[in-house]
């Protein structure tokens, strides 16, 4: 039994009037079109006539070009810790924006390259063949295209070490720290834009509306990457207070600090953790909050599956932690409705069993429905079953049969366990596989989807 | 949660992405009307005008001035006038080229060339600048189109 039972406190912070925050997501997505379209348009109006194919191969450069300028700015700010993305949007989904997003601008830049030499060395009355050495003559030639290619070299190389096969091979914090270098990547090609665009060189009011946009990237990325955590951790000043293990292979970390009621956290948040001890300084990971943030203390519970999390069974006492947050969606501010399902997959337990002891409802509003391989597997089973008697929610597990057989997750069997089951709000978490088959048997139960919500971390 | 099909997106991506610029390209003109404002909001370059080899400054009396032809190019328009006094072409100016990026650094290295030619020829029967192709065409189509003026 750990020391942190009971959350009456945080249980009465969280009471309030059930209304549901609706993501941003969709005013997001029409800005983001809206300002693609600005941009075509700022390329159609500097655009008089196109006299043959060479001209329609460099606009098609120009066009490429000014989209990928555009997008570079998006991708940066879709990491820059934007709280109304983390925690509205929700981090999961706008990691994967990110990924996708990514991957379609190095496409861009790389057609804006091949597009814009060819056109080049078509102009010089050379063919395709010479493009490379166009580019040795364009980079000698025209201003900040030097930087441009050493950006645009650097951001193939990210774009190489990000693809799937070559990922998997590399520990996760090297390519992390290469993934940075895209910073420099921005900087390096974003005066090449203004110096040798068109659009811009005629048309100062896109020049300030490009310097307006980095510019507000830049600031974001300080203020919420660098600034806001610097002062929540000079605020708050965790430690590691003690590591308890829960089951084989399940840790829970409790830590310590000033204020941290004060912190901002949710239950069913989570922040990126940095614990400074020897090995695990340069790394930072994600982990759920377990239970809701005490006035002294916080916990995270973790199963060792990489590096990092089965080293921090060694933390001591008194390691100093460094932590950003909170992030993430998964909230009571996503409900709607007065019932709720949480439904949770192995250590997918952690956010669930905050948000188990927090939600607000009355006795019999609360359902969690745990799955593991085995009993022994259920890691916070004491706590959760206390929650439940105090709160007089239902609590359920499924596990293998002896024989290791898989339990039966149905529609039916969803709906003859709860047979109001399209009457609850359902949060999830766990692995990919078993939230794809929950989310699965919960439709066909009859749960609408905008009344599913989970948080997964597959790309 | 929606199945993702990420090679249905590529395609998708790639594909409208192709098909989107093809349309942009395609819904512009092939060559303007002669004389249309070519360079958008862009103010005409005017590159630096040659004084003529016979000195004299600015214009002498009983110079006239005689405008060629807008003509197009693919990287904007290209425009000529010519000083003429006493049936000679005392000085010639580029008063619209292409600019804009590389373009202006091709017109900034190719048009005072151009001009210094012009009046030293004293006819439309000039040299390309190598590496300003399209540009030197456009000059030469408007300085020819400007000595007609003159002489008819």
């Amino acid at each position: 039994m750990s020391t942190i039972a009971g959350g009456r406190a945080a249980r009465r912070q969280t009471m309030r009037r059930i209304r549901p925050r609706r993501s941003p997501a969709v005013p997001l997505l029409i800005a983001v079109w809206a300002g693609a379209a600005g941009v075509l348009w700022l390329w159609w109006m500097n655009t008089p006539s196109l006299a043959d194919n060479n001209a329609k191969i460099l606009n098609a450069g120009r066009i490429t070009g000014l989209l990928a300028g555009y997008l570079m700015a998006l991708v940066v700010l879709q990491m820059a810790r934007v709280p109304a993305l983390e925690r509205r949007v929700g981090s999961d989904r706008v990691a994967r924006w990110h990924a996708m997003s990514g991957r379609y601008t190095i496409s861009l830049v790389v057609a804006h390259v091949v597009l814009t030499m060819y056109g080049y060395a078509l102009q010089a009355g050379k063919g395709f063949g010479d493009i490379v050495g166009q580019t040795v003559d364009s980079v000698g030639q025209l201003p900040d295209l030097g930087k441009a290619a050493i950006g645009t070299g650097l951001l193939v190389l990210i774009a190489l070490l990000s693809m799937g096969p070559v990922r998997r091979r590399i520990p996760y914090d090297a390519w992390y720290h290469v993934h940075l270098l895209t910073y420099a990547v921005v900087f390096l090609t974003f005066w090449h834009q203004l110096s040798t665009g068109n659009d811009f060189v005629v048309e100062p009011t896109a020049k300030t509306f490009w310097y307006a946009l980095y510019g507000s990237v830049t600031a974001l990325v300080l203020w919420y990457r660098v600034l806001t955590p610097l002062r929540l951790n000079l605020r708050h000043r965790m430690r590691v207070e003690a590591v308890i293990e829960e089951t084989p292979g399940v840790v829970s970390v409790l830590i310590t600090g000033r204020r941290l009621h004060r912190i901002g956290a949710e239950p069913g948040q989570f922040f990126r953790w940095r614990f400074l001890a020897p090995g695990m300084r340069f790394s930072s990971h994600p982990y759920s909050l377990s239970a809701a943030p005490r006035p002294n203390m916080l916990r995270i519970t973790v199963k060792a599956i990489g590096d990092h999390s089965s080293a921090l069974r060694g933390l001591r006492p008194g390691t100093r932690v460094w932590a950003e947050g909170p992030y993430g969606a998964l909230t009571a501010q996503r409900r709607s409705r007065g019932k709720v399902l949480l439904v949770a997959g192995g250590v997918g337990i952690t956010p669930m069993r905050a948000l188990f002891e927090t939600l607000p409802g009355a006795a019999g509003d609360l359902t969690l429905l745990y799955r593991a391989n085995t009993t022994q597997d259920l890691a916070l089973w004491d706590e959760l079953a206390q929650i439940a008697q105090e709160r007089g929610a239902r609590l359920m597990y499924a596990v293998n049969s002896p024989e290791g057989e898989r339990p039966d997750i149905s529609a039916d069997t969803l709906r003859r366990k709860l047979p109001d089951i399209d009457r609850h709000d359902v949060f999830m978490c766990g692995p990919p596989g078993f939230a794809q088959q929950v989310y699965e048997a919960l439709r066909g139960a009859g749960v609408p989807a905008r009344r599913i919500h989970h948080e997964s971390f597959e790309m | 949660m929606k199945k993702s099909h990420p090679i249905r997106r590529v395609v998708l991506a790639s594909a409208a992405t192709v098909s989107g610029i093809v349309l942009l390209l395609s819904l512009k003109p092939s060559s303007g009307p002669a004389g249309a404002v070519a360079d958008g909001a862009a103010p005409p370059a005017t590159a630096a005008a040659q004084e003529s080899p016979q000195g004299g400054t600015g214009q002498k009396a009983g110079a006239t001035t005689v405008t060629g032809d807008a003509t197009q190019t693919q990287y904007g328009t290209v425009q000529v006038r010519l000083t003429l006094a006493g049936g000679k072409i005392t000085k010639a100016e580029a008063v619209r080229a292409p600019s804009g990026g590389h373009s202006t650094e091709v017109t900034d290295d190719a048009v005072p060339k151009l001009n210094q030619e012009a009046v030293s020829a004293q006819s439309a029967d000039i040299d390309a600048v190598s590496g300003a192709t399209y540009t030197s065409g456009g000059y030469l189509k408007s300085l020819q189109s400007a000595i007609d003026k003159a002489g008819g």
